[in-house]
């Protein structure tokens, strides 16, 4: 069976397109070039129609910006403790906080409530602070702006969206606690 | 005089219906876009399409052979991280050396240094002290970075050894990084004593022996860089986060009794990027040569930090 998926099959289709459309040798001749309109647009006739081995540099470096002299410190940023040691206690309370509220139920073998939203509401903000940390550090903000701002503003759009999600479970339905022991004898 | 321009527009109108032939039409200028979609490798080879000096075929540098080699030799090979910027059209390549152990010191500042002076003499590489003191020689050395006066060559001499300079750095020529921004950091975590009110004696400050063996296991950091090149938050983010290096160089003077700084020291810290983007991945203690333990002077500046 000849499979599109096979990947001879797929290589030699691969290079069967690079000769034809990624060639650089067959330059259209000059009197094609005059005689094309001025604002033809011009098909890009270079890319090929599917790379499986082209490399593919994911943010790669750029050169090397050195700001001031060789003899002036880095800039050091302004203070921000909402950002530094405030965010850093908060997100270990809330680490810290989690390991018994995962415990608890199943030790204590009853179901409250108010247990179960606290953990539930704790793991939407562990989850969020995990995924911004993700976000800051391989979308850097000086590098890729854009992206930057949209996947924080997917994130907490992600956030609210996981919190509602929770909150009806809980309400509506059994709540987290009660679905893992479910899943646990079953 | 008016007909003349006239008739010289005529002649140079451009019009659909006259095929002319390249060699008179006027050049307009137009982007042949032949790197659009090439790596940026691709890209910094057409800016330079002239290269200063001739590139050095592979046949002719690699492989380079140990000097006379005898029977009983032990033949260990290197592979070395070779990129020359007087020839900026040649990609980086990895060179091959042969050396007779036997003929060569124990360290691997040794066998580099053996290399430079029998056998190819452009190879470049930093070094000063060879006794891990100055921390010139620091490179990645069989995927570990380490100062290449301390790393023994493995006796293995089925083993081949690879030779890269510090990862992320960008590379002045061969082994030798540029560590600019490096030592800008550290100049920023201002690594001095700063102190407003004068000793009580008008003598030298003094600290209790007990304040003194805090600074035990941070001063005798060497700047080597090893730790903070193996960090990969340090890779992504080098521009804003310190870095082990630097972060156990600021601890240093946080942690120092005579320091009367404290706080503008830790409000320095005190932002999303600088501090803060240490993730405990814990390569620095791994891999220091010398021994310390940077991951814990980081967390001893958290802990210092937090709840306050």
């Amino acid at each position: 069976m000849a499979s599109i998926m096979r990947p001879s099959l797929l290589r030699q289709s691969q290079t069967a397109s690079q000769r034809v459309y990624s060639t650089f040798a067959r330059q259209p001749s000059p009197l094609t070039q005059h005689l094309r309109p001025a604002f033809a647009p011009v098909p890009s006739t270079r890319i090929a129609a599917f790379h499986a081995t082209q490399r593919q540099a994911i943010l790669p470096a750029l050169p090397q910006k050195i700001t001031g002299t060789l003899n002036e410190p880095t800039v050091v940023p302004d203070p921000t403790p909402a950002h530094g040691s405030y965010h850093w206690s908060f997100e270990r309370l809330v680490s810290a906080g989690l390991i018994p509220l995962t415990v608890a139920p199943f030790a204590a073998g009853s179901l409250n409530p108010v247990m179960d939203a606290t953990l539930c509401a704790l793991l939407v903000v562990h989850s969020h602070i995990g995924f911004e940390a993700c976000i800051i550090d391989y979308f850097p903000k000086r590098r890729v702006p854009n992206l930057y701002k949209a996947s924080m503003w997917a994130l907490r759009l992600g956030t609210i969206t996981l919190g509602v999600a929770l909150y009806s479970f809980e309400t509506n339905d059994i709540g987290v606690t009660e679905l893992i022991a479910k899943l646990w004898n079953a | 005089m008016a007909s003349t321009r006239l008739l010289a527009r005529l002649a140079t109108q451009r019009s659909a219906a006259a095929v002319r032939t390249p060699v008179f039409t006027r050049g307009f200028a137009s982007v042949t876009d032949t790197t659009a979609r090439n790596p940026a490798a691709k890209v910094a080879e057409s800016i330079v399409p002239d290269p200063a000096r001739k590139v050095v075929p592979d046949s002719e540098t690699s492989n380079v052979k140990e000097p006379a080699p005898e029977k009983d030799s032990k033949l260990k090979t290197f592979h070395i991280y070779r990129w020359n910027p007087d020839e900026p059209s040649s990609k980086p390549k990895m060179q091959t050396y042969t050396l007779d152990l036997n003929k060569t010191g124990p360290m691997m500042l040794d066998a580099l240094i053996r290399i430079k002076n029998e056998s190819d003499p452009t190879l470049t590489f930093r070094r000063s002290c060879r006794e891990g003191i100055c921390g010139s020689c620091a490179m990645n050395i069989d995927g570990v970075n380490t100062l290449a006066c301390l790393c023994r060559i493995p006796t293995d001499t089925t083993k081949e050894s690879r030779i890269y300079p510090l990862p992320h750095m960008y590379v002045v020529k061969d082994l030798v990084a540029d560590m600019t921004l490096f030592y800008k950091q550290y100049r920023s975590v201002k690594p001095y004593l700063q102190r407003s009110t004068p000793s009580p004696d008008g003598r030298e400050y003094r600290q209790s022996k007990e304040d003194r063996k805090k600074l035990d296991g941070l001063y005798e950091c060497i700047l080597c860089a090893c730790c903070s090149t193996s960090c990969p938050s340090y890779w992504w983010n080098q521009e804003e986060y310190l870095g082990p290096a630097v972060l156990l160089q600021s601890y240093r003077w946080l942690a120092d009794s005579r320091d009367e700084k404290k706080a503008e020291r830790q409000d320095a810290l005190n932002n999303s990027m600088s501090l803060y983007r240490c993730h405990t991945i814990l390569n620095c203690s791994r891999t220091c040569p010398k021994g310390l333990n940077p991951a814990l002077a980081i967390a001893e500046i958290k802990k210092s930090m937090a709840f306050t």
